[in-house]
This record gives structure tokens, sequence and C-alpha cells, in this order.
């Protein structure tokens, strides 16, 4: 098995981004290019969906601090739904719960963005 | 009980780091840590490879890294030894998080991350002899 892959979807205006494995000093460049893919292309709200993410060290937290400007510049977000408990507590000891908007699952992510589907 | 220890060589490869956090998750949970704590050490020791790899030996693929497991009756340590380019402990500086959270950047957080997710983190350089080392402690409760 690889040791990441990454799936991309549309959901209205928002990018779903969903890693799926392991995010190291291995498989960053792999994550950077697809978060850099996005933005390239004019999609700057980003949803990372976490849920088959087992693990993301210090080098994914950099590809995404690194985006993170450029994204909310251009009135986008990089939101994080779905984290599994040693994820949370990576982005929560480091106090990054308080930069990104995390939300439980996809759905209420989608609907803190999308105005169309709040209520 | 005598302390039982064991090493395992890797190449300075990135490709290396999932078994190594692997190997540290597991020992952990050997050593009696519940899974959330063997999660914390296991990113510890990554932080700590990736660190040997990419700024002790400058992404140099055809060194080798050293890990040696300890097993004690109050701890796991877990002692990263290199060749490479040393630090020591009075040169480690950790960013403050939320001044970080003010001004986001790449990089810097990895020792930031061993410091909170471990309970010592030691480093030693050996001019000398050219061995470094990076010692990770975990106290068992």
């Amino acid at each position: 098995m690889a040791d990441l892959s990454i799936a991309v979807r549309q959901a209205g205006d928002v990018a779903v981004l969903l890693p799926a494995g392991f995010i190291n000093a291995h498989t960053v460049r792999e994550f950077e290019e697809a978060l850099e893919g996005l933005v390239k292309d004019g999609r700057y709200t980003i949803l990372l969906n976490c849920k088959n993410l087992n693990y993301i060290s210090s080098a994914g937290l950099g590809a995404i601090m690194g985006l993170i400007e450029t994204v909310r510049e251009h009135q986008g977000d990089i939101l994080l739904s779905d984290l599994q408990p040693n994820v949370f507590a990576i982005f929560d000891t480091l106090g990054f719960t308080q930069l990104y908007r995390v939300f439980g699952d996809e759905d209420q992510a989608l609907a803190a963005v999308t105005p169309e589907r709040k209520g | 009980m005598e302390p039982a220890e064991f090493r395992l060589v890797i190449p300075s490869q990135t490709r290396y780091l999932n078994l190594v956090t692997g190997l540290a998750k597991r020992a952990s949970l050997v050593a009696g840590l519940d899974d959330a704590t063997a999660a914390k050490v296991s990113i510890a020791v990554d932080e700590a490879v990736t660190n040997v790899i990419i700024h002790a030996y400058h992404g140099e693929g055809e060194h080798s890294v050293e890990l040696e497991l300890r097993f004690t009756e109050q701890a796991l340590e877990i002692h990263i030894l290199h060749s490479g380019q040393g630090i020591r402990g009075d040169q480690v500086v950790l960013p403050d998080p939320k001044e970080y959270i003010k001004h986001p950047r790449k990089g810097g957080l990895g020792l930031l991350l061993m410091s909170r997710f471990m309970d010592e983190v030691r480093f030693k350089a050996d001019e000398a002899s050219g061995r470094n080392e990076c010692c990770l402690i975990k106290k068992l409760d």
C-alpha cells in the first residue's frame, strides 16, 4: 500500500481534498503539489477531509501553513474536518485549532461556508 | 530485571520513516504506554529522524541513522544516533506557538512537537568522535 494517496472532488465552491495514509517528509511533496494545484486553478476554499489520514508530521503542517495566507488573500480558506484523535492532537498541541476552522464532519464544514446549505 | 535494548540501523532516506514510526509506536505499546501516547511517541521519532536526514545529512541518502530503543522500568528511551551535522542542547531554540500562528511560515515545528510529546528531549554532539545523538524519553506512569 502506498504511504499516501490523495483524492480531490468539488462540492459547490469548495474543493474537498481527501488524503489517505501518512503525510511525512517522504510524502509531503505529493500533498503539497495537490494543494498547490488547487490554488493554481483558483480554488481557494479547500476542505481537508482527514477521515482517512492516519498521521501528519510537521512537514505536512508546513505545507498547509505555506498556503494559508495565499488562499485567505483571495477570500478563501483551508478548513479541516473528520480529524482522527492523534491528528487532532498534533494540530491542537501547536495551537493550530485557533488558526484553522475545524469541523466534526464534512457536512458541517460545507454548511459553514456554503450559505444555501445552512439551516 | 536488566533493561532491554535493541538497535535498528536505517539508510538516511525518508522512505523508511513509516517503518521507523511504526516501530516506535509498537515499542511504546510494548513498554506499556497507551495508544494515544504511543502515537505521540511515533510522531516525535518521525520528527527526530527527519531532522537527521534533512538537516544533519542535508538530504544525502547514503548515510546511516541508528535507533537504539531502551526499555527500563521507568521509561522508554529512544536514542537516535548519526554522524552528520550535530547540534547541542544549548543551540536548540523552540518556536513560540503564539508567534508562529501570528506569522505563519514553513518549518520550525518539528522540535516543538518533539518537546511537547516527550518528557525529555536531549541533544549531544561529540565533536571528537563525530557521533551525535538525539535522545527522546517517555516516562512510564
